[in-house]
């Protein structure tokens, strides 16, 4: 019999870094696998003894890709913690801000990182490749997320690790220059954008056959929903059977009654679950796939019609974890079209951008779809405002069950009698990064990701190393 | 001949490698100059090539298997840079040396409300054991460079590069956040500290001046005061100015300065000290590692 270590180090082109361990049996078939997350920052411990309102700052520096998920979060717990609502306007200029970084953070996922596995021949070498070989597109890739990121910038501050949201709302205007200045970039890319997503839809249709059977776990799925439509910014959960009957819909505040957290010994990384169906069995998932499945339409045009074609083809309920990537090139419209609409309101340059807050004893849930999923901050504050106690669950933690199965499937099908179809590395790097997992976030964690898979034989003995 | 770089984060947030994206378009013709040999997030090279010219570490040391890695890289390249204020001073993480590791695992693994877990089980196998405390890089490795900033700016990294490119020591602002800064200063004297947030900022005049704490003063400039111009105050990301250590010294000296002490109007200095609500996370809240006193040293202990 035949036995291997396979190791993938460092797994590339996703944010955040992990270590996947696969068992063999007696027989060499795979027994188990585990993707585990290597470490953690804390921030839940450190932001006790900080001003609330100071938080907004700080949590940004959970996650470079998505801060502004972290930053809006934070205000709105903070909000609530306060007992202030926000100002109209500055709610507006919150929303369009998360529009921004969804425009950059869904195109830096697709075009720049996994989307070459789809469309590009040298996909090793990720947006690079796009750049050789199809320099237009990676131009105009480099154009969408740019205009993302200006939104970003012109709205909070700084287009990295924003500044302006704080309770009661933002503390900058918008003027009329800097709104016209988003319109005009927003219309110069939406047929960059149908180009780029055309392109590719070709790849995906190809790669999904490819990985039909390999991949189709059906699970629990939970997100936002504002009365019944798809929302990124506001809402109730809703979370749905793996059947997609409604199974709970609360307000986030009650989130501590629906969801509970598993630990394990061999990763830094939570397990939530839903706490009805217990663990392991509800183990759900969350992001731009949970919420095509839960959402029972999408209020701006392009994207609806988009979300339609995709339940023609698909069905209602999508367990495919590949196709989280066409999941977020939807919402990618859904960014752009809701940005518009909200550049279009008149009072976006109104002056009520903020309301004052008295400092007091409160306790405050935040709450939003960040990028990858549902982002939960809730705090408590003592009478000075200052943070007593805080609990952070965020996205890719919800999905880390499910990584961990996937990563097992693909596994069981590509290990086989201590026979390893070489395979194995390249389809659990692309299963992997279809959940766009952002370790970072996850554990509040770091690094740039590692990702090594080392198989074990039955007396958990590793094997030989096999690296790509 | 191509200047060789690898792109590289240990415990970190990743925001300085999406910073170096955030040269957009200018990136393709920076390609012309530097060759990538080396950067997961964006490329499936798996191990630093031989010949690297430039290494950009950003993150801190969280675990040994950090330590190990920064090591291993360093090595291989002729510079290497600490990128961003995690690399540079420790950055918020950095936060968490207020802190025993076992309060920290206590607090994440055993009493956050939402976790379920009666057998107090702590992440423990499998994976590399924490480092008790975060140190800046260059107490690890040989750094040739820190570019500070969280993250910097895209404008600093790209004349990072173009001194790279050009051969020259790499040299960063010797201002401080209050030069680049374009609110208006009156030279008025503070009696207080209010917490932010608290009543409504005159848009166009400095933020300290109107009692709010604003660490610009005791701030390197090269961040374009963005957050200044957005009418956030300064917290200090860019780290001390030229020839400082300890960034929350400075600031100290730097309230002490403007506080209305010899005048009719006075504040008492120790008055105005209790007006700081969590003085460590607002002189500190980026450089606590690599200050004077670099953690929480608890009662008893000898070092």
């Amino acid at each position: 019999m035949k036995h291997y270590t396979v190791t993938i180090d460092p797994v590339t082109r996703i944010e955040g870094r992990a270590k996947i361990t696969i068992w063999l049996d007696e027989q060499g078939d795979v027994k188990d696998a585990h993707f585990s997350v290597f470490d953690l920052r804390m921030f839940e411990k450190f932001l006790e003894g900080r001003p609330a309102e100071e938080v907004p700052q700080i949590v940004p520096r959970i996650c470079g890709i998505c801060p502004v998920s972290h930053h809006l979060a934070s205000a709105k717990a903070c909000d609530m913690l306060f007992d202030v609502e926000p100002a109209e306007t500055g709610a507006l200029i919150r929303e369009l801000m998360h529009m921004g970084q969804y425009i950059h953070s869904h195109s830096l996922h697709f075009f720049f990182l996994a989307g070459p596995d789809f469309f590009a021949k040298g996909r090793e070498q990720g947006l690079l490749a796009l750049m050789q070989e199809k320099p237009d597109l990676a131009k105009k890739a480099i154009q969408v997320r740019k205009v993302g990121q200006k939104i970003v910038e012109k709205t909070g501050g700084r287009a990295i690790h924003p500044v302006t949201a704080l309770p009661g709302g933002v503390t900058k205007k918008l003027n009329k220059k800097e709104v016209d200045e988003m319109t005009t970039d927003l219309s110069s890319v939406e047929k960059d954008l149908r180009e780029l997503v055309n392109a590719c839809k070709e790849g995906l249709l190809d790669k999904k056959k490819l990985m039909l059977d390999l991949d189709s776990q059906r699970s629990y799925y939970s997100a936002l929903l504002n009365k019944g439509d798809f929302d990124l910014y506001d809402g109730n959960i809703r979370v749905i059977t793996p059947n997609g009957q409604i199974a709970e819909e609360f307000n986030p505040n009650d989130y501590l009654t629906h969801i509970g957290e598993r630990v394990e010994p061999w990763t830094y990384l939570k397990f939530p679950f839903y706490k009805k169906a217990g663990w392991p069995d509800g183990a759900y998932r969350v992001g731009p796939l949970a919420r095509l499945n839960v959402a029972e339409r999408i209020p701006t045009p392009e994207a609806n019609r988009e979300f339609t074609e995709f339940k023609n083809e698909f069905g209602k309920l999508a367990h495919n974890t590949l196709l989280y990537n066409w999941a977020r090139l939807i919402e990618l419209y859904y960014a752009i079209e809701r940005a518009r609409e909200i550049l279009q309101q008149e009072k976006i340059v109104a002056n009520d951008v903020r309301r004052p807050f008295k400092i007091k004893k409160g306790e405050g849930v935040g709450v939003i779809e960040a990028p990858r999923g549902t982002l939960i901050h809730h705090y408590v504050a003592n009478d000075e405002g200052i943070i007593e106690r805080a609990n952070l669950i965020v996205a890719t933690t919800q999905n880390n069950a499910h990584i961990n199965r996937s990563v097992r499937d693909v596994a069981k099908r590509r290990i086989e009698s201590g026979k390893i179809d070489e395979r194995v590395l390249n389809d659990i790097e692309v299963v992997v990064r279809a959940y766009d997992p952002c370790l970072s976030c996850s554990t509040h964690l770091s690094d740039q990701t590692n990702l090594e898979v080392a198989i074990l034989n039955e007396h958990g003995k590793p094997l030989k190393v096999l690296a790509r | 001949m191509k200047l060789r770089i690898a792109v590289e984060g240990l415990g970190a947030c990743a925001g300085c490698e999406i910073a170096i994206l955030d040269l957009h378009e200018e990136i393709v013709s920076l390609l012309q100059d530097l060759e990538i040999d080396y950067a997961p997030i964006l490329i499936d090279k798996k191990s630093l090539g031989d010949n690297v010219d430039v290494l950009l570490l950003s993150g801190s040391v969280r675990n040994k298997h950090d330590a190990e890695k920064a090591a291993r890289l360093s090595e291989k390249a002729k510079i290497t840079i600490a990128l961003g204020s995690c690399a540079s001073f420790g950055g918020i993480p950095g936060l968490a040396n207020l802190y025993a590791t076992k309060e920290l695992l206590e607090r994440v693994y055993l009493t956050t409300e939402s976790t379920e877990n009666k057998e107090r089980v702590l992440p423990s196998e499998e994976i590399p054991p924490l480092e008790q405390v975060i140190k800046p890089l260059k107490e690890w490795i040989k750094i040739n460079y820190n570019i500070p900033g969280c993250p910097p700016q895209p404008k600093l990294i790209k004349e990072m590069f173009q001194m790279l490119l050009n051969g020259k020591p790499i040299t960063l602002s010797k201002k401080t956040v209050c030069d680049e800064c374009d609110l208006k200063r009156e030279e008025k004297k503070i009696t207080k500290i209010l917490r932010w947030g608290q009543g409504e900022p005159d848009s166009s005049r400095c933020l300290l001046e109107q009692n709010y704490f604003c660490a610009g003063p005791a701030t390197r400039a090269g961040c374009e005061a963005k957050c200044l111009a957005a009418l956030m105050p300064c917290r200090g990301c860019m780290g001390p100015p030229e020839n400082v250590t300890d960034q929350g010294a400075k600031m100290v000296s730097a309230i002490a300065s403007i506080a209305a002490i010899d005048e009719e109007n006075r504040v008492d200095p120790e008055q105005l000290a209790t007006m700081f609500k969590d003085i460590v996370g607002s002189l500190y809240r980026f450089t606590l590692p690599s200050s004077i006193i670099p953690r929480k040293v608890s009662e008893g202990e000898n070092k």
